[in-house]
């Protein structure tokens, strides 16, 4: 009971916040900027709209909740395409070897994702909703390894990352993280953890929309340079010159 | 151990692998960015093999061990230093992608693609000479950092007198 109350709390508060990021996209006009994360929020605000409206009423919300959760993984395919392109625009001599290493990466992750399918068994007993836990703990293993990607690549590269691509990807991240770690529990414990799941679920989707909506809030910060010249290593080296030498 | 297991022990490690780097992307975007310079010259002296092999010869085994972990430490310093001035001359070189004149805009191309280049050759370095650090017996090829670095410095200097009007050059004193 307590569960479900927490769960309806988070409903209604995911489906303001969805909205609240809906509107923001539309007055910042960042819907034409980023079509697939656009489509994204308001396809998420949909989809928990209907999922609110469906619960209750057993098959019926199932279907409608898988159907929706399939459609919100693509588009989240989607934002992680508009975020790779949107990231390397500024560099276009790194995208070669980034699209080289972004396929690779793409080909380790749907091969791990392939093992996972065949090799989980799922603590679920109705057949159907195993296989479409276990797909969506492969395809969620790609999500989040495509964005760790990201995340590595620019940080191996100091890419700079303007404030709300930034923002997308880690909102998603977080999500999708949260996401693969509850349905993993899902597949080794079974329903046992289905109602703590749900809750931990709506609190990170929460986080993700008010991540999104902050950082698309939020100016961008101007970056200024400056000089500062340190000498601190060459004084090592000249410290350990003069031990060897005096040894 | 049933594969379920072992995909759930594979998973969780993945997931904290997933936070680390989240973490870490939040982290560094906070830190400042203040670009240091470079002592070329004290650096082509760190890389020097010749001076190296010098020492390997008049020292004992473990006096080089220990002499070369201290140089390899200092090296270390420096190639951060080169790669943290290559990640500042990339992001301000990669704001200039806009720029109205189009002389600057294709100096900013070559001065991205050089500075990508050389954080490639750091992560090379690193790799190398944590080998060497733990293995002070071995010697790699030195990474060609130096010349590209010296690169580097030239096309900034190029960008920089190209935007002069601009009132936020980029990078000029690396």
């Amino acid at each position: 009971m307590a569960h479900n109350a927490l769960i309806s709390v988070f409903w209604v508060l995911s489906l303001v916040l969805n909205a609240g990021l809906v509107a923001v996209l539309i007055g910042t006009r960042s819907v034409k900027k980023f079509p697939f994360f656009g489509s994204y929020a308001a396809f998420t605000l949909l989809a928990s709209a209907l999922c609110y409206l469906a619960r209750g009423q057993g098959p019926r919300y199932f279907y409608v909740y898988w159907v929706c959760e399939g459609i919100s993984v693509l588009l989240g395919f989607g934002v992680v395409y508009e975020v790779f392109g949107r990231l390397l625009t500024p560099y276009p001599a790194l995208r070669r070897l980034a699209l080289t290493i972004f396929q690779w990466s793409i080909i380790v992750l749907v091969l791990m994702g392939g093992i996972v399918l065949f090799a989980q068994s799922a603590a679920e007993r109705n057949q159907f909703a195993a296989a479409v836990m276990i797909i969506e703990e492969a395809t969620r293993i790609i999500e989040v390894g495509l964005l760790m990607f990201l995340f590595l690549f620019s940080t191996a590269f100091g890419l700079h990352w303007r404030q709300c691509v930034f923002g997308m990807a880690l909102g998603l991240g977080i999500f999708a993280t949260i996401e693969l770690i509850g349905i993993t529990m899902q597949n080794y414990w079974g329903a046992s953890v289905q109602g703590s799941f749900a809750v931990i679920r709506a609190i990170a989707f929460n986080i993700s929309l008010m991540v999104w909506a902050g950082y698309l809030l939020v100016p961008e910060k101007v970056v200024t340079t400056a000089e500062a010249l340190q000498h601190g290593q060459l004084e090592q080296w000249n410290q350990v010159l003069t031990e060897f030498i005096y040894q | 151990m049933t594969s379920a297991v072992i995909i759930a022990v594979v998973i969780t490690v993945f997931v904290l692998c997933a936070i680390a780097i989240f973490l870490g992307a939040l982290h560094s975007r906070r830190s400042h960015t203040v670009q240091r310079s470079v002592d070329l010259k004290a650096f082509r002296i760190l890389m020097d093999r010749g001076d190296e092999n010098f020492l390997r010869a008049k020292l004992s085994r473990n006096a080089f061990f220990r002499l070369k972990r201290q140089r390899t430490k200092v090296t270390w310093g420096y190639v951060s230093r080169m790669s943290f001035n290559a990640k500042i001359v990339l992001q301000g070189a990669g704001r200039q992608r806009l720029n109205s004149n189009p002389r600057v805009v294709e100096q900013a191309a070559s001065t991205i693609a050089l500075a990508g280049q050389i954080r490639t050759q750091c992560l090379v370095a690193y790799a190398k000479m944590t080998t060497e650090y733990i293995f002070p017996s071995l010697q790699f090829t030195p990474a060609r950092l130096e010349s590209q670095y010296e690169s580097l410095r030239d096309s900034v200097a190029r960008l920089a007198s190209l935007q002069s009007q601009d009132s936020t050059p980029v990078a000029v004193a690396i």
